[in-house]
């Protein structure tokens, strides 16, 4: 292969030569002028192996993350009782991969069904709630299926799931997306076949500021309403300014100064993560 | 400690309580006048700190005790007899700590109560003449408190068994077979997994309820013509014949806070280290209650008892147990995924 090289370098040489050819490659020459010094055979170097990144790969990600149901709600019950949900969350968790992922982010889960064909059901869908604390700990995943809006809720500690991906991760701008019921069908489709998008396992989360139109009304429940406190819908596309402006009567301010509802779970959430992250490595 | 008394009081015409007069005059009439009894507090004449460092050093002898087991069984243990059929064996006082999920083999869902089994004690030994004339009987107490607010009998009680006072106490009719030495402690294995168990415990107190929400009566409809009558109870008897309201009738009244037992729930699973017994489904009381678990005495479940610990647990015998016990059927968070093929 060298040798052939070579012979045809030196062919090249002589034609250019030949024909006075002003835009000859300066490396070219140099190398074959430099060949034709030495006339001994170059040692062959393989070329550094190229490194392939697959970017439809999801890694895993690298944040500082607890998931929500580990901190346990304000209530009287001993902490022992927590403790001892943690205990079993960390020894599934040893198992089970259940990766960093948020309302909005749109996930897969493989389930172990006994009516499905093939016992095993796969469903994609975007995670319109987490809630429940403990082992109980739920999400649910919402799609549109057949022009048939899809919704299951799926115990995150349930031994019947087999593996939970994250095909797209990202936050919304709110914390339950449960007014997706009443937004319009492609707010919640998703591609069953969807592949993996990439996301950096380190770094913010990709915030997804978008806002949803909405059916018209009745919906659900009355998403204008402050108690709800919706970021995410073009509510000027549904209703009047006055409608706006009325709606505000069932506003409660006082109730952000209430001091018996207040509940800082920093300290204590950092102090569940090293014990979590502890254990798991373990 | 604050009790009531009363004492007579003589009165005579207007002139109310002179003791000059008292004591020729004929009694005219008789009025109860209330008299408060004080007892001294253990902190009447104690300073805060004192008062602190009494709490809390008390609080931690209590806890040294009962975690290095310093019981001072004076002598020998009781001699021990074999398990028979129909022996009936002590039961254990539980603290509740609330309720968890569970997943069965086949993937199904559970809900169980998670009761902890806090320094609980066999106080004292009730026999047979004692107790009823009928069975013996063991009294039970779990978690330990304050002394500072038991009277002096209670406390007289506990230092015979030489263990530290009890918030709740409970007897156990038992077999004479399953006689336990006062001092002993119980533990959480003292039940198995598999075996079924009933729960006794105060309910949660509702107060004055209707007979809707208390005997579930069905009310009556909203409209068509209702005046003032959708949650009452209607009609409370047949009139005319028996011309009476029969007794026990269900009518409006406090509910709750009485005593109830939920029978035959399974034991799923035991964690022998902190003492804590996984039992099915829901139980009565409210969160932190203190509350009494004993083997069932449902017929249907009796047979899940065979050879059991008997007369109890004891840990210098049989030390070498897991520290969780699990049912047969239960799903161990250490296996892998289920697969319902």
């Amino acid at each position: 292969m060298a040798a052939c090289a070579k012979g045809l370098d030196k062919c090249i040489i002589l034609l250019r030569s030949c024909r006075n050819v002003q835009f000859q490659s300066e490396r070219f020459l140099s190398t074959s002028m430099w060949r034709q010094a030495d006339s001994e055979p170059p040692k062959f170097v393989p070329p550094s192996k190229p490194v392939i990144i697959d970017k439809t790969q999801t890694l895993a990600s690298l944040r500082k993350f607890l998931s929500p149901e580990f901190i346990p709600p304000q209530e009287r019950t001993s902490p022992l009782k927590f403790s001892i949900e943690r205990k079993d969350m960390i020894r599934r968790r040893k198992v089970l991969n259940i990766p960093e992922f948020y309302v909005g982010s749109i996930l897969a889960v493989t389930m172990a069904d006994p009516n499905a064909s093939g016992k095993i059901n796969r469903f994609v869908g975007i995670c319109i709630q987490r809630s429940g604390k403990g082992l109980g700990a739920t999400f649910v995943l919402r799609n549109i299926i057949n022009n048939q809006g899809v919704e299951i809720c799926y115990e995150l500690y349930s031994p019947r799931i087999q593996k939970i991906e994250v095909l797209k991760l990202e936050k919304r701008l709110d914390e339950n997306l449960m007014y997706l019921r009443d937004a319009l069908p492609e707010y919640s489709t998703v591609d069953p076949e969807m592949k993996p998008v990439p996301f950096s396992p380190t770094g913010e989360v990709p915030f997804n500021k978008m806002k949803v139109r909405m059916r018209p009304k009745p919906w659900s429940k009355r998403w204008e309403r402050p108690k709800f406190n919706i970021q995410g819908i073009r509510f000027d596309l549904c209703m009047t300014p006055k409608q706006m402006e009325f709606v505000q009567k069932f506003a409660q301010p006082w109730l952000e100064y209430d001091m018996l509802k207040e509940y800082d779970t920093s300290k204590l959430e950092e102090k569940i993560l090293t014990e979590v992250q502890q254990e798991i490595s373990k | 400690m604050a009790a009531w008394g009363c004492r007579f009081l003589l009165q005579r015409g207007t002139r109310l309580l002179s003791p000059p007069a008292l004591a020729e005059s004929p009694v005219q009439l008789v009025a109860f006048v209330r008299t408060v009894k004080t007892t001294t507090w253990f902190d009447e004449h104690l300073t805060e700190d004192n008062q602190k460092f009494m709490r809390n050093s008390m609080a931690e002898e209590y806890k040294e005790q009962t975690v290095a087991k310093l019981n001072p069984l004076k002598d020998e243990p009781w001699p021990r007899h074999e398990w028979t059929e129909g022996s009936r064996r002590v039961g254990l006082v539980a603290v509740k700590l609330g309720m968890a999920p569970i997943w069965t083999k086949t993937g199904e869902r559970h809900t169980v109560t998670l009761l902890q089994v806090q320094d609980c004690h066999v106080i004292k030994y009730l026999s047979k003449e004692e107790y009823d004339g009928h069975t013996a009987a063991l009294v039970v107490g779990g978690k330990n408190v304050s002394p500072f607010h038991k009277s002096e009998e209670r406390m007289e009680m506990f230092m015979n068994a030489g263990v530290p006072p009890k918030q709740k106490t409970t007897t156990f009719k038992i077999s004479d077979n399953a006689i336990i030495k006062p001092g002993t402690p119980l533990y959480a294995a003292h039940f198995r997994p598999g075996q079924y168990v009933d729960v006794t415990a105060r309910s949660i107190g509702k107060g004055f309820q209707g007979v809707m929400k208390r005997w579930g009566f069905k009310g009556q409809p909203a409209t068509h013509g209702q005046t003032k009558t959708h949650r009452r109870p209607g009609a409370s008897g047949p009139g005319g014949d028996p011309a009476k309201v029969f007794k026990g009738k269900k009518m409006p009244g406090l509910m709750g806070n009485i005593f109830v037992t939920a029978h035959g729930l399974k034991i799923w699973r035991v964690n022998t280290k902190l003492n804590v017994l996984y039992v099915h489904g829901s139980v009565p009381g409210h969160k932190n209650c203190v509350l009494k678990v004993r083997d069932t005495v449902l017929p249907t479940r009796s047979s899940t008892l065979v050879h059991p610990p008997f007369p109890t647990y004891f840990t210098e015998e049989e030390g070498d147990l897991d520290e969780d016990l699990y049912d047969e059927n239960l799903f161990v968070h250490t296996d892998p995924s289920l697969t319902l093929a």
